[in-house]
């Protein structure tokens, strides 16, 4: 698209590209870096920009202080559930919404969408109480059912998206060989409808294993808390910062998102952007 | 039974019955597309419409910790919130935030995304890897960004005292412009990626042989861009604003791992208001106030956004 062909376009492109890509992956190299050098290393007026010896010191403080396995431990359990639970949900109301005509169809499906625009932080305001009278406050299921806030709404919107594109001759053929709704939707759209449903798995389990807003408000026990409040009460409540066990903490938390994300990126990026860009 | 029998009796005629069939499966058709929907609804309506609904009640109730239940004020709250210049202020604050958030996001987002849009060696790599910012728990973007911005041993501060920049280290996270730039750049690095993701779909979808043409007439790159390529991306432009904008007036976890709304009330976003005034004063009565205030912010950018995304619904 650009023509780079003169020196003085591939000059200002290499120095825009360079400091662009400074910007994005420096931050993620520092963080790498600084959880593997010696706290010696660590704490230098000039830092070191590559470690002159590679330790787990880090690794292993940030493991037995705190609680970090347990917290991460129980991020899965409700991030999975939490993202079990949304995706079912997303996948029947976004087939209903593509595939079937109803009345009141358009105005609910236009209600799940404004639900974007209800500030998460309001909601939370009346999410506590309603949690304490069900008994559910400072449980993992209640934070899994509160997690429905983040995950739902665009979920069913990316799965409306796709169930759209569906042909309906493929639904109408096995209609017509005399197979039940229910029996065409399990048995012929499901299975090729596993990219996206994949993808808004994903993106609940994200929005789930990052939030730090709920889980530090619901969660009170330390045995039930989750990763994002766990990092932030175990290294930032402390006068002599542990930075070197904050970032290796950090990692560590970072990780599972991370490997999820890049066996998954190819089909993420499409359903993410889908709807949005036509 | 009669009237079975009856049914039963009267004999068929081909055309109307098969009609009639035929209208009795699209109702069932319908019941069963409902059907579908009510799991998704039900927890819709009890974790998302009815705690709006309740929240937005509560705005015109006095409600504290030390009171019994809520008693009813009207439009007191609103009175008390506009009368107090640290909830105005943290209104100013958040525009602050949200704007400059917004355009710096964008604005690198789609630079990005056009660096990345040009055919070299390892290009379909890096989109991928491009993405990692934007997959980071924000706790974890905060905890990176507070460690770089840090007053003693910080990458910034080294930085700026080996080029010259400033004589002695500054405490940015204590300063009120530093806060508030720290928070900006770290939702802006969190922010990118997803805007560079956008950008690239557009560009995508870009005719090579209008960009050629317009070459053969002896436009250069940046007229390219400007005649071409943005006009080009205005429909993406204009949702990625928008989610933007939602996301940011949104926003909660970097700026109160990284900063708690200070210091003193420099980074005291909305979002971060609402939840000093309910889980610290255990104002709610307040805390819901300044929350449909806050709705009222996001209302009209969302507004925008639904009807793009209605637009294809029949």
């Amino acid at each position: 698209m650009l023509d780079l062909s003169s020196r003085h376009a591939k000059l200002i492109f290499a120095g825009v590209a360079l400091t662009m890509g400074l910007f994005i992956f420096f931050p993620v190299y520092w963080l790498v870096i600084s959880s593997f050098k010696s706290s010696q290393e660590l704490y230098r007026i000039t830092p070191t920009l590559f470690p002159t010896t590679w330790t787990l010191d880090h690794f292993r403080t940030a493991l037995t202080r705190g609680h970090l396995p347990l917290h991460l431990f129980n991020s899965l359990v409700v991030s999975l559930s939490s993202a079990a639970i949304n995706t079912t949900m997303a996948v029947y109301a976004g087939y209903s919404f593509a595939k079937y005509r109803y009345f009141g169809r358009k105005p609910v499906m236009l209600l799940m969408l404004s639900a974007q625009m209800f500030p998460f932080g309001l909601l939370l305001i009346t999410i506590y109480p309603q949690l304490t009278s069900w008994g559910l406050l400072d449980t993992r299921a209640g934070l899994v059912l509160s997690y429905v806030v983040f995950a739902l709404p665009v979920a069913t919107y990316m799965l409306y998206s796709y169930f759209s594109q569906v042909p309906n001759e493929l639904i109408e053929a096995a209609r017509a060989d005399g197979a039940s709704d229910l029996r065409i939707f399990h048995t012929i759209v499901l299975p090729v409808s596993l990219p996206p449903i994949i993808t808004v798995f994903l993106y609940s389990f994200m929005w789930s294993w990052n939030d730090l807003l709920y889980s530090l408000t619901l969660i009170v026990s330390e045995d039930k808390r989750t990763v994002a409040p766990g990092l932030l009460l175990t290294y930032l409540n402390e006068s002599n910062a542990d930075w070197g066990g904050a970032m290796a903490a950090s990692l560590m938390a970072a990780l599972p998102v991370m490997v999820g994300f890049i066996l998954l990126q190819r089909y993420f990026i499409q359903g993410v952007t889908a709807g949005a860009v036509k | 039974m009669a009237a079975d029998a009856a049914t039963v009796a009267t004999p068929p005629v081909p055309r109307r019955s098969s009609h009639a069939r035929r209208g009795g499966l699209k109702a069932a058709e319908r019941r069963f597309g409902m059907l579908l929907l009510v799991p998704a609804l039900v927890a819709f309506c009890g974790v998302i419409l009815l705690p709006f609904a309740k929240a937005l009640g509560l705005s015109l109730f006095k409600y504290t910790i030390d009171m019994d239940g809520p008693e009813f004020i009207g439009l007191g709250n609103f009175a008390r919130v506009l009368g107090d210049a640290a909830v105005r202020g943290s209104f100013v604050t958040t525009l602050v935030f949200v704007g400059l958030t917004t355009a710096c996001s964008i604005f690198l987002g789609l630079v990005w995304a056009l660096i990345m849009n040009q055919p070299f060696r390892g290009q379909s790599a890096l989109r991928g890897v491009s993405l990692l910012p934007w997959i980071m728990p924000a706790t974890v973007a905060a905890f990176l960004w507070g460690w770089i911005f840090n007053a003693r041993f910080g990458l910034i501060n080294a930085a700026s005292l080996q080029l010259g920049l400033i004589d002695f280290p500054v405490a940015w996270l204590s300063t009120p412009y530093g806060a508030m730039a720290a928070v900006v750049i770290t939702k802006t690095w969190l922010s990118i990626p997803l805007f560079m993701a956008f950008f690239l779909a557009g560009l995508q979808s870009m005719d090579q042989e209008q960009i050629d043409a317009a070459r053969a007439d002896g436009a250069q790159n940046w007229d390219v861009l400007k005649d071409h390529v943005i006009p080009h991306l205005r429909p993406v432009l204009l949702v990625t604003v928008v989610l933007g904008v939602i996301g940011n007036l949104q926003h909660f976890d970097t700026i109160w791992a990284l900063t708690a709304g200070g210091p003193v009330r420099a980074t005291t976003v909305l979002s971060v208001q609402v939840y000093r005034l309910a889980f610290e004063q255990w104002d709610i009565g307040m805390a819901a106030t300044v929350g449909v205030l806050w709705v009222a912010t996001i209302m009209p950018p969302a507004y925008f956004y639904l009807r793009h995304l209605m637009k294809g619904v029949e």
